[in-house]
């Protein structure tokens, strides 16, 4: 048990998949201007990586690896995720029709997000088992949603000020960013992977 | 329309706590616009969003999401309208339609990942656990959609920004 709550906080704090891998960068900055939007997004987010990387899992353990179909993996992996989230926007559907319109109002898709791929080829590197592997993902996609709700409750209070016009918009978020991840590079020596 | 007529005739919301996102009028009925909302991408406020195909909608999956608002405002087809959600109520949803299965999931994942060792069993039961979670969001959203927490408001009509920045949301998502 202690190996995976050593997984989840390296993979939510200490290598956050935003602050230290720069992935899902464009989502951080497009869908960061209210928290709760946030959260709701993260939620997404979370639910799509860990559910596509367990399907990239398999896929790679039980089809690419036997058949030596390696170098394939990249666009193997983009295929699976696609079709995870239509499968998921498919499930929500049947599930609950005033749902699925809710939520395609107001949560973008995510099918591009490079937080998604950056996270099932990571796992894959790392030769993790099943669990392990979920385990990884979720707590991966855990911080991308902590960052995202720590962020937008930031650009709240960015709003309110005063900020010299030419840095104004992304500048200001970038730097704010920046700064956040100075802080989360406090968490560095928590964990060794 | 092959889609049910749900119309909510409550009050409009305001305030600072309402997620909005725009959606354009595809057909009039009587006094209720229908309205399908503009495809957006996580990355859609993005001048290059035209060029990689985050922002192009399929139009199936366009029409699953028409919903219907009550024409008060005389809209006409083809106007582009800011339609508003509480962020209470949208945070309700995705909880309802991500957390809740992720959750279940999970916990059936590492019940069992206790007892075995082995990988297939372990799939199994996480597969087990997403199906049950559905079928409680099931329930879950039908009671939420009862008391019309899945209903979005009509808030005003959409004006455009103006352009020159690279990327800044298209709408307060």
């Amino acid at each position: 048990m202690q190996d995976l709550v050593l997984l989840i906080v390296s993979a939510a704090l200490v290598n956050n998949v935003i602050l230290a891998r720069f992935l899902g960068l464009c989502s951080f900055m497009g869908v960061t201007t209210k928290v709760d939007t946030a959260i709701g997004m993260g939620m997404a987010c979370t639910f799509v990586i860990t559910v596509s990387s367990m399907a990239d899992w398999g896929v790679d353990h039980y089809l690419l690896v036997p058949y030596g179909l390696g170098y394939l993996r990249t666009v193997t992996f983009i295929l699976v995720i696609a079709a995870a989230v239509q499968f998921t926007e498919m499930v929500i559907r049947k599930v609950s029709p005033a749902l699925f319109k809710t939520l395609g109002i107001y949560l973008p898709l995510i099918t591009t997000n490079c937080a998604v791929l950056g996270v099932a080829l990571l796992l894959v590197e790392q030769k993790m088992n099943f669990v392990q592997s979920t385990v990884f993902a979720f707590a991966s996609s855990l911080g991308y949603s902590l960052v995202m709700a720590i962020f937008a409750g930031l650009r709240e209070r960015v709003a309110l000020a005063n900020v010299p016009r030419l840095f104004a918009g992304p500048p200001v978020g970038f730097i704010t960013a920046s700064l956040l991840a100075l802080a989360f590079m406090g968490f560095s020596g928590m964990s060794t992977n | 329309m092959n889609a049910r007529l749900e119309v909510s005739h409550e009050p409009a919301l305001a305030g600072p706590d309402i997620a909005e996102s725009t959606a354009r009028v595809v057909a009039l009925d009587g006094d209720v616009a229908w309205l399908e909302p503009v495809p957006q991408a996580s990355c859609s406020g993005c001048v290059s969003a035209g060029l990689c195909g985050t922002k192009s909608g399929n139009a199936k999956r366009m029409l699953a999401k028409r919903f219907a608002l009550p024409n008060d405002a005389a809209l006409r087809v083809g106007e582009q309208v800011v339609v508003g959600l509480s962020q209470q109520s949208l945070l309700r949803a995705s909880a309802v339609a991500y957390g809740l299965p992720l959750f279940t999931m999970l916990g059936a994942m590492v019940a069992v990942s206790r007892v075995t060792m082995s990988d297939g069993p372990t799939i199994l039961a996480a597969l087990g656990g997403l199906a049950a979670g559905f079928g409680i969001a099931r329930l879950l959203a039908g009671y939420l959609s009862r008391r019309g927490e899945l209903t979005p408001h009509y808030l005003r009509r959409f004006v455009a920004s103006g352009e020159g920045e690279a990327c800044h949301p298209t709408s307060s998502v």
